[in-house]
């Protein structure tokens, strides 16, 4: 059997306020675009099913657009005889009451099958069983949940959620919303993931797809597309969809250089050709603030009309030993609270006696309400 | 003036009564000194009331004119048969009777635990006065020495033979990075109570109060599920606070459990000195495997030195081929043999899991000697050698426990690794937890930096000798204590207590019970019902 995996499509997503002649964010039409060539592409590589692990809509309530982008898609993948299993991921599934989860509007539909309960769902494809497990709202629940799975012999294993080992190198602890490594079991013949937007091997059979698209350039490394799974060897291989729209240029080193000679580096670098459409950063190391002052800021914001966003970020050559004289003090934002109530204490503003209450009570509002952040850190305001 | 000089208001009642009864001269201390206190009982005490060792025993040193408000707390070491008469009395017939009952009595001698001033527990320095009365500890004595316990709970005071169930006995978590030792006989309760313990860390871990991670390497499997035929169970079964528990698994049944993930180590993070733990080398072999690091690529040795390029360069060394190839063979071995050995490894999730305070188990069950011994070593010096780096923010430091720690902290042992973490391994945050049956044949200078000893029963006198000889606090006077210990009880001696403590270790089945349904403390204020959307 022979499948593609794909994942975090985020449709809805808009971001760096462009907009096209039709008034239209430019980036959030490039990820509709992204996923129509990405239905097209799978059409063409005629796989026995289709895999989505989480997070088809950036937002739990999507706008009309993207779920039209969606069903569309959707009905031109049955129409072509592929069935779709998908699960909910954490952008898309509904965090309070007030939301109902937008993949209801398509159950039912002929060949599609949706995971989206909080709870394990089984599907039989061919010979293969698909054990679906869609975005929990604790991690404790995976375990619970991995645990209703039993193995059918031909086993596939779909979950949306950064897995331990990724994020013990990427170094990003806090608030993630985490996989056990040890639901990586090696008897599956695959395991579709989702949540991390770069294509990756975490285990000899477990796959990262990556998004279709760059949402910014924390990704600019990364690979992109799809993975067309072959299940009786277990074989993955990437297919591109698009070519790659993100350019994170490397440092530019600009000690001494004057207004001019700044100017005409960024000019080299933005070549209206080059950066039509693209997502381009440019970093200017050792800058020196009076030159970087000088350079025409209208000038500069023409450089990159044709492109779907343009950074010059530059670091001053005055701010470094800024930086070293005085490092900011981090404090974990509860940690700030617990020292901004004994000060307000001390000075007789808060009684002692609900202070430690106060302090615990606002610490783990705290603590849920950066861990709630942390987890749609890509939500753009509604 | 006179009767106050003999003994305060006791003394004159003595003066001026006619005739004493033994409740005048029972139950009141009557001598030694800071360190040992006697008083002296009835000899015929009926059962509920008989004076056992390890008792306590409050000491009310109160005077109602003078500010005298000291409470002494002691411990029973010893009782002895006393008279007083002299001479063989006791087996000399004169008479109808030989003995009159107020005559003899059992002396009781106990060890001071401290003494309780102005509501605070603290180390006494002091005598009480002569003559103070003596009476079995309650409830509210007891209460002075919850404040010295930590947060690790491990059992119940014991007071002789009895339960103190109000004061738990804990450890304490600040303590944890100076080393730990924990010596038991077979059959004593060594694995349970390393499950308690084990337990209390991941409840501190799950309510992020936690102050360092806990490695346990079992190699008997018992950890894990427990040991079903004997109906017990293991970690996993504290789903409570599962979230603090990481477990790693060579054996393919264990890993079936969702929890559960499989133990593997990558090729590159073997290093030479690991292989030399594996097998009795000769003077050359050991010089060839020495000479591995200074002429191999580190992290590529292993596949290097197996092909043919790599024997010529051990050759152009200056080795003789067939010590090469008894190297390479054996290195081969090694890698059919342990199949965890793999591309992959789990050694980054192991570390981040102790560097963020849980408790990870690694289970290798069927494992030989020296496979364990080489696996404890490769995850003990990447521990160390993780550690030593530059510390990140909120990083906490970690116990690595070591079963039959004889074997690696012995004297003339070759694993100097493990020797290395019990001198340098403090500095940066890396305890030990030795648990061994025979603490003689571990090192005196090391076994001096141990600065918690949990003692579960030890017959041999020389074990004992050794313990007493490098414990922190002393426990000379608890010799009889241990030699009687039971199955489930201990004494402990740790930084933070000061006084070495008796306990009745906690059954493990049964603090499982309890922590499940333990009231967490924060529920009144924070978690309501959890959110369960509308599922239309």
């Amino acid at each position: 059997m022979k499948i593609v995996h794909l994942a975090d499509s985020h449709l809805g997503f808009s971001g760096y306020n462009r907009l096209d002649e039709h008034g239209r964010n430019r980036m959030e039409e490039r990820v509709y675009e992204g996923f129509d060539l990405a239905v097209e592409k799978i059409i063409s590589l005629r796989p026995d099913a289709v895999v989505h692990a989480g997070d088809v809509f950036h937002h739990v309530r999507p706008k009309i657009r993207p779920l039209v982008v969606f069903q569309r898609g959707l009905q031109r993948l049955t129409d072509a005889g592929i069935p779709v299993i998908i699960i909910s991921g954490n952008h898309d599934a509904p965090k309070s009451f007030s939301s109902s989860s937008p993949f209801l509007l398509f159950e039912g539909m002929k060949d599609v099958h949706i995971a989206q309960r909080y709870a394990y769902e089984r599907f039989d494809l061919d010979d293969h069983a698909f054990h679906c497990i869609p975005f929990c709202l604790e991690p404790d629940e995976y375990l619970q949940e991995f645990g209703k799975i039993e193995r059918s012999g031909r086993d596939v294993l779909v979950m949306h959620g950064l897995v331990e080992s990724l994020r013990n190198k990427r170094l990003r602890t806090v608030g993630e919303h985490e996989l056990k490594d040890s639901l990586l079991k090696r008897d599956f013949d695959y395991i579709a993931l989702g949540h991390f937007h770069g294509q990756a091997r975490v285990a000899e059979n477990a796959w990262y797809s990556g998004s279709v698209e760059y949402f910014n350039f924390g990704e600019a490394g990364d690979q992109k597309g799809l993975l067309s799974v072959d299940l009786e060897d277990g074989e993955a291989l990437s297919v591109e969809v698009r070519p790659k729209n993100m350019i994170d240029h490397p440092p530019v080193d600009c000690s001494g250089l004057s207004t001019e000679a700044i100017a005409e580096v960024l000019m080299e670098l933005c070549d209206p050709q080059a950066v039509r459409d693209k997502l381009i950063r440019i970093t200017l190391r050792n800058v020196s603030r009076a030159a970087f002052r000088r350079i025409d800021q209208v000038k500069l914001s023409r450089l990159g009309a044709e492109a779907i966003y343009l950074k010059v970020r530059p670091e001053f050559d005055d701010e470094k030993e800024e930086r070293m004289e005085r490092p900011a003090d981090r404090f974990s934002l509860q940690q700030e609270f617990v020292d901004y109530l004994s000060q307000e204490s001390r000075e007789g503003r808060i009684a002692e006696a609900i202070r430690k209450e106060v302090a615990g009570y606002g610490s783990a509002v705290l603590e849920k309400a950066v861990a709630a952040k942390n987890t749609e850190v890509l939500d753009a305001p509604q | 003036m006179a009767q106050e000089k003999i003994g305060g208001e006791f003394g004159a009642g003595i003066l001026n009564k006619k005739s004493l009864t033994p409740e005048n001269t029972t139950y009141r201390i009557i001598s030694k000194s800071v360190s040992e206190y006697h008083f002296i009982v009835p000899f015929d005490l009926p059962d509920a009331e008989r004076v056992e060792v390890g008792q306590i025993f409050s000491v009310k040193d109160y005077d109602q004119s003078s500010s005298r408000k000291l409470t002494f707390l002691a411990r029973v070491l010893d009782v002895q048969h006393g008279s007083n008469y002299d001479g063989n009395w006791d087996t000399t017939i004169k008479g109808t009777q030989f003995f009159d009952r107020d005559q003899i009595f059992n002396r009781v001698i106990a060890e001071p635990l401290g003494c309780v001033r102005d509501g605070s527990f603290r180390k006494s320095r002091t005598i009480p006065t002569k003559f103070s009365p003596v009476s079995r500890a309650e409830q509210e004595e007891f209460q002075f020495l919850r404040q010295v316990m930590g947060d690790i709970e491990i059992g119940y005071l014991r007071n002789g033979s009895r339960l103190v169930e109000e004061i738990p006995v804990a450890l304490h978590s600040d303590s944890m990075d100076h080393h730990m030792g924990v010596f038991a006989t077979t059959g004593m309760g060594k694995s349970n109570f390393m499950k308690v313990f084990a337990a209390s860390c991941m409840r501190l871990a799950a309510r992020g109060k936690s102050k360092f991670g806990l490695l346990i390497v079992d190699p008997h499997g018992e950890y894990i599920l427990g040991e079903g035929r004997k109906g017990t169970k293991g970690l996993v079964h504290l789903s409570r606070y599962s979230s603090s528990l990481a477990c790693y698994s060579t054996d393919y049944k264990n890993c079936q459990m969702p929890q559960v993930e499989e133990f593997s180590i990558s090729f590159s993070e073997i290093k030479p000195e690991d292989v030399a733990l594996l097998y009795n080398w000769s003077p050359p072999q050991m010089d060839a495997l020495e000479a591995i690091s200074r002429t191999f690529d580190s992290d590529n040795w292993l596949d290097e030195i197996q092909d043919g390029e790599g024997l010529a360069r051990m050759v152009r060394e200056g080795f003789k081929e067939s010590t090469i190839q008894v190297l390479v063979r054996r290195i081969k071995n090694l890698l059919e043999k342990n199949a965890y050995i793999k591309k992959r490894s789990s050694l980054p999730n192991i570390l981040a899991n102790l560097q963020n305070g849980n408790v990870v188990l690694v289970d290798i069950p069927r494992m030989s000697d020296r496979a364990e011994l080489f696996l404890l070593s490769v995850l003990s010096r990447y521990v160390l050698e993780e550690y030593k780096k530059e510390a990140s923010d909120g990083r906490k430091n970690c116990l690595i426990t070591i079963e039959e720690a004889q074997r690696v902290l012995g004297q003339g042992s070759n694993t100097s690794r493990f020797e290395s973490i019990a001198r340098e391994g403090r500095k940066f945050g890396v305890g030990l937890c030795a648990i061994t049956q025979q603490p003689k044949l571990i090192e005196k200078q090391l076994l001096s930096q141990f600065n918690t000893l949990v003692v579960m029963g030890l017959g041999d006198r020389n074990d004992r000798l050794q313990l007493e000889e490098s414990a922190k606090q002393d426990l000379k006077s608890l010799d009889i204590e241990i030699q009687t210990l039971e199955k489930g009880e201990a004494v402990i001696s740790t930084l933070g207590i000061p006084f070495p403590v008796p306990v009745s270790v906690h059954k493990y089945e049964h603090y499982l019970e309890h922590l499940k349904a333990e009231k967490a403390p924060e529920e009144s204020l924070t978690s309501g019902p959890g959110f369960k959307p509308f599922l239309e």
